[in-house]
């Protein structure tokens, strides 16, 4: 029966509260956040958070780290956008091109990684740099100026973003749901899903018992590259416009997101699910913020920031031998 | 304890040579980059990372990293750079500005060796509250109307072309470096970060250390912040965004090791030149500004590729000579007893 209650009261069922919590607050706050129509709407601010962190946490679980996603998103609406105006290609195929320059991207970071053994955060930093520079070289290929931006797209292409469900369910909600249980599955209930486990707990191990550790490692920066290059055709499709800078401050987001779902930065733990809420938490809560209690859009990295420490500190706090010292003193008393 | 003082010279002496090269280079192709004004404009122009790059040093010799400096250089800048404005004494000014370093090194500090949470994912909380703050502080406006004598001391020169702030920079990091390498407590921080377990068990206070390295970076850090208010003349919202990477990319160039306890402050100082002259140069070469990130990017994962590439054939190469040796000795040891 206790051991129930334990595992009853883990992590993700935490984080389901404290959204629970935030649609109360701010449901109480004001009426109108509780509107379906406004609140499924508002996915599609944060729908590029959701998607890349579930696959950052692949990167996280095998010890690594990936601050370069966020700059594969602004890459990947260029390609698409300089393809498809410049280069006439079909937006289907610019669409697709774009999404093989981002796993190139992710498989050249990933190279370095795990095959020269650099820190994963310094080639992960210069590639933010490199591909960043790379997205402002492809806007300068085409003939509008980069400031601008490139629109106009077909219908065909704006609709994948502004498609609905039975006229509700946006087309974000039902993409993230499938990702969600795409990455679920292919971490939690696939023999690929194990390697990236046993790899971020100890990859010498991995390596003994016959896993291609290098490749398994290199395969999740491929992954997490991809991820970011479907948010930046959702982003590209959703705006209308095609930039180069799109998604530039998402990182803390990503990294906050995935320290928030439970995953240790040191590598071998973590759950898609508890990624997955932990997004919709931070989602809700940036939509829910400016909305509520008129917080400027501005300010926002103040609350994700100090969550992220909240959460590290927390969690350092409640696994350090004297604070087990201090409870079972407790207890007993 | 020789080959290691050996080979911090040599990274910082391959450092020097890429910068002699690259400037010779760029001179070749457009001979006017080696006026001695262009020259000088190099080095004088660096003088913000090159504080931000001495106090990052700090932070990865004890083989952590500090992501939060961009913003707290905003930061300071901001506060220092209003209070100037609105007519507080410029020593206040300046000592508000480094408390806020000092504060923000202290919580840095805190969370990554008292409460031992990665310190890129602490840093990068602390990164998003700072830059946040200075939204809250300033309300999004710039901060402009900087009394002129705070502004004109930038382009002061001591010497000729030496402006006043990269001639006390300079001093500063020799100063630096020679305490950090002839003093014992100076040695405590490359000592931490080549091997911490070691370190604490000769009894050299690892988390004070970890603690005084960050708090030193949260200095530099708001130093360069004052100094980039003189500079520029202006405070936006997005002031040093993103200045963090640079000054990591300017740490690798000049020869730090990531992994900790290898480098020295010098090589900062001259990867931070390097790093810094990266759109001047691509002016000069006649190339748009735009391929800046592009390049630094290129430079920095080709540097550290190197780098890691070179460290495993040096350590395979020792290992190999080791087991030789020791194959040897037992081969030795074998014909004696026979």
């Amino acid at each position: 029966m206790k051991k129930s209650i334990k595992s009853f009261f883990n992590w993700d069922m935490f984080l389901l509260c404290v959204l629970i919590l935030e649609f109360v607050i701010f449901g109480m706050k004001n009426q109108k956040f509780l509107m379906p129509r406004v609140l499924l709407a508002s996915v599609n601010d944060f729908i590029a958070i959701c998607i890349i962190s579930l696959f950052v946490t692949f990167v996280m679980i095998t010890g690594g780290i990936d601050i370069q996603a966020a700059s594969i998103v602004g890459l990947t609406s260029i390609i698409i956008g300089v393809a498809w105006q410049d280069g006439g290609m079909n937006v289907w195929a610019a669409a697709l091109l774009a999404v093989v320059a981002a796993a190139l991207c992710g498989a050249l970071s990933g190279f370095f990684i795990a095959y020269c053994n650099v820190q994963a955060m310094v080639i992960t930093l210069g590639g933010s740099f490199l591909y960043a520079g790379f997205a402002l070289l492809v806007s300068n290929l085409s003939a509008t100026e980069a400031y601008k931006g490139i629109s106009g797209f077909p219908d065909s292409f704006k609709v994948i973003s502004k498609f609905k469900l039975f006229g509700v369910i946006p087309s974000q909600l039902i993409l993230f749901a499938v990702l969600t249980l795409i990455a679920y599955l292919l971490l939690h209930k696939s023999k690929y899903g194990r390697s990236v486990f046993l790899v971020g707990i100890n990859q010498k191990a991995a390596e003994y018992s016959g896993i291609n550790t290098r490749l398994v490692i290199m395969s999740t920066y491929i992954l997490s590259a991809v991820s970011a290059a479907i948010a930046g055709i959702m982003l590209t499709s959703y705006l209308g416009t095609s930039k180069s800078d799109l998604g530039s401050n998402l990182t803390l987001n990503i990294i906050t997101t995935v320290v928030l779902g439970g995953t240790l930065s040191t590598g071998g733990k973590g759950s898609v699910i508890g990624t997955a809420l932990a997004s919709l938490v931070i989602g809700i809560l940036r939509f829910g913020l400016p909305l509520c209690f008129k917080v400027n859009t501005q300010y926002l990295d103040v609350p994700v920031g100090l969550l992220l420490i909240v959460v590290v500190v927390g969690r350092a706090i409640a696994s350090s031998p004297k604070t087990a010292v201090f409870f079972k003193r407790f207890q007993k008393n | 304890m020789n080959t290691i003082k050996k080979l911090t010279k040599a990274r910082e002496a391959s450092s020097l040579l890429f910068l002699v090269v690259l400037f010779a280079i760029v001179g070749c192709i457009n001979s006017d980059f080696l006026a001695p004004s262009s020259i000088m404009a190099c080095f004088n122009d660096s003088v913000v990372f090159t504080l931000l790059a001495v106090g990052m040093a700090f932070a990865i010799f004890i083989g952590e990293i500090d992501v939060s400096i961009g913003s707290n250089l905003g930061f300071s800048a901001a506060v220092v750079g209003s209070m100037l404005r609105d007519g507080h004494s410029p020593v206040l000014a300046f000592a508000t500005g480094i408390l806020i370093g000092v504060l923000v090194g202290l919580f840095n500090g805190w969370g990554v060796a008292v409460l031992k949470i990665p310190s890129l994912i602490f840093t990068l909380g602390t990164n998003g509250i700072l830059r946040g703050m200075i939204f809250l502080y300033t309300g999004g406006a710039w901060v402009e109307n900087l009394p002129p004598a705070f502004t004109a001391y930038s382009s002061k020169p001591l010497v000729s072309n030496l402006t006043v702030y990269y001639a006390v920079v300079i001093a500063a990091v020799i100063g630096i470096h020679i305490l950090l390498t002839r003093t014992k407590k100076g040695k405590y921080f490359i000592a931490v970060g080549d091997n911490e377990g070691g370190a604490t068990l000769v009894g050299i206070p690892a988390v004070q250390t970890k603690v005084l390295a960050y708090v030193f970076c949260g200095i530099f850090a708001s130093i360069a912040g004052i100094i980039y208010a003189s500079r520029i003349g202006f405070i936006t919202v997005l002031a040093g965004n993103g200045y963090e990477m640079k000054a990591v990319a300017a740490c690798v160039i000049g020869g730090i090791s990531l992994t900790g306890g290898l480098g020295s402050v010098i090589g900062a100082a001259i990867g931070a030149v390097i790093m810094s002259s990266v759109s001047r140069i691509l002016v000069f070469m006649g190339f748009s500004s735009d391929y800046d990130n592009t390049i630094t990017g290129l430079m920095l994962i080709t540097i550290v590729v190197l780098d890691a590439l070179l460290q495993r054939h040096s350590a395979e190469r020792i290992r190999r000579e080791r087991l030789t040796n020791r194959a040897a000795n037992a081969a030795q040891k074998g014909g004696e007893q026979a």
